[in-house]
């Protein structure tokens, strides 16, 4: 019976096989492209999934370990080098004004007291998750002094549009100056 | 079976092809990307795995010791069940009956009728926090000391269920959310002042925080500028102390005034 099929004058085979082709090749270009895009901005613009995972019961940070009240805020390492701590809770960030030097390297350790917050420094790539559970840590450097709004970007609540902080960058200088006997420094009134 | 699809060359192509890509895509999140950054928890190939994967590790590498409080700091921790242990529950005759000592201030039944606060209807968990900070001094107060120093934990449970078992006094004034000003409804924002009512009840509520109408109008105003000069310190991680010191006098005024019915 299959013999008694007349030869296709339009050459269907043919055709489908150069069709498939073109959308092979199509295809593994997408996959290409996206790859390389995740690779590019990962290995240039330090685009990464949040990995750094740190877990920290959320209840107890007020009692000991580095969050503190009194620890909270700017602290000068022994390699100048700077690390600053942030409670987020319903509805403030504590300490509310973050002062820190510029030129120098800056270490942020976050996390949140209850709910599941954010924070972001405007004018700058810093953004992250605030969640309770989980310090959330992340590096960076501010190349010129300037104030910059920090706001809680994650809807935590009814309160949550009052939920900000400052981040003032000041001169190596001045900072040196605000940082007290305890090595450390906040702007807070 | 097998031999057939194998020599399919679409078949081949496409499965082996997305199977390199998973390989290689692995290599990429696992091992590539990760070494780009300056963590030394990302070096090496077993870190680099562990750290990409989520594995909970310590990232901040060498610091400074905490610096600790020169002042007492509150110390309760209070999460949602911290008041539902079974030793905890029906606690409210115990409770009545060690109030005793209570009620030449805050009055027979929690209602108070001096510049003392109302207990009466107080959420329990603002009450045993509050008590526990009496007691640990993060909360000063000469009258409450003494009172109680000598108080077990039970005893703070039981009678924070007893304050909280009695009925709310409500005023009318303020049983209606229009007629509450500005500080109280919506805060003011641009300030970093969220509403008095997202924490203390009306909006919603915050735990450990007080239901604060009606109390006292001299004593809310005392509290609220002890909170904005820092002279008050027991609110956890500084929560009240970072609203109160951007509150205008008048703000200050306009929520107490709510709050205690202007009484
Ligand atoms: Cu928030």
């Amino acid at each position: 019976m299959a013999r008694a099929v007349p030869a296709d004058p339009h050459d269907g085979e043919a055709v489908a096989k150069r069709i498939e082709n073109r959308w092979a090749l199509t295809m593994v270009g997408l996959v290409a492209l996206l790859v390389a895009m995740v690779i590019f901005t990962g290995l240039h613009w330090a685009t990464m999934p949040p990995s750094r995972v740190e877990t920290i019961n959320p209840s107890t940070l007020h009692v000991s370990g580095e969050f503190v009240e009194s620890n909270l805020g700017s602290a000068v390492e022994t390699d100048g080098s700077v690390t600053v701590r942030i409670v987020g809770q319903q509805y403030s960030f504590t300490p509310q004004c973050i002062v820190v030097p510029s030129r120098t390297p800056v270490t942020f350790r976050v996390t949140s007291a209850d709910v599941i917050h954010g924070m972001l420094i405007t004018g700058t790539n810093i953004n992250s998750m605030v969640s309770p559970g989980y310090i959330s840590t992340f590096k960076t450097r501010f190349e010129k002094p300037g104030d910059h709004l920090m706001p809680c970007h994650e809807f935590c609540g009814t309160g949550h549009e009052g939920m900000w902080a400052n981040v003032k960058v000041v001169e190596p200088d001045a900072f040196a100056r605000l940082v007290g006997p305890t090595r450390r420094a906040s702007c807070d009134l | 079976m097998s031999g057939p699809l194998l020599r399919n060359r679409w078949f081949v192509g496409s499965v082996g092809g997305t199977f390199l890509l998973l390989v290689f895509s692995v290599f990429v999140g696992f091992v590539w990307l990760p070494s780009a950054q300056d963590d030394s928890l990302f070096k090496g190939l077993l870190n680099s795995i562990c750290s990409a994967a989520g594995v909970p590790r310590s990232w901040l590498g060498e610091a400074s010791a905490p610096v600790t409080s020169p002042v007492k700091v509150s110390e309760v921790v209070m999460t949602p069940t911290t008041l539902d242990e079974p030793s905890s529950g029906g606690g409210v005759g115990r409770g009545a009956t060690l109030a005793l000592r209570c009620t030449m201030c805050h009055g027979l039944r929690g209602v108070s009728t001096s510049q003392t606060p109302t207990l009466a209807g107080q959420y329990a968990s603002s009450l045993y926090k509050e008590l526990r900070d009496f007691q640990s001094g993060a909360r000063a107060s000469a009258v409450m000391a003494p009172l109680v120093a000598e108080l077990h934990d039970q005893d703070l449970r039981d009678l924070s269920a007893y304050y909280a078992s009695l009925p709310r006094q409500q005023s009318p004034a303020t049983q209606d959310l229009q007629s509450a000003p500005d500080i109280v409804a919506t805060g003011a924002p641009m300030r970093n002042i969220p509403p008095c009512g997202s924490c203390h009840g009306r909006l919603t509520a915050k735990l450990g925080v007080p239901w604060l109408d009606p109390q006292p109008r001299d004593y809310l105003k005392t509290q609220l500028e002890a909170f904005a000069h820092g002279t008050r310190r027991n609110d956890t991680s500084a929560q009240m102390r970072n609203i109160a010191r951007n509150m205008t006098t008048e703000e200050i005024d306009a929520s107490v005034d709510y709050y205690s019915g202007t009484r």
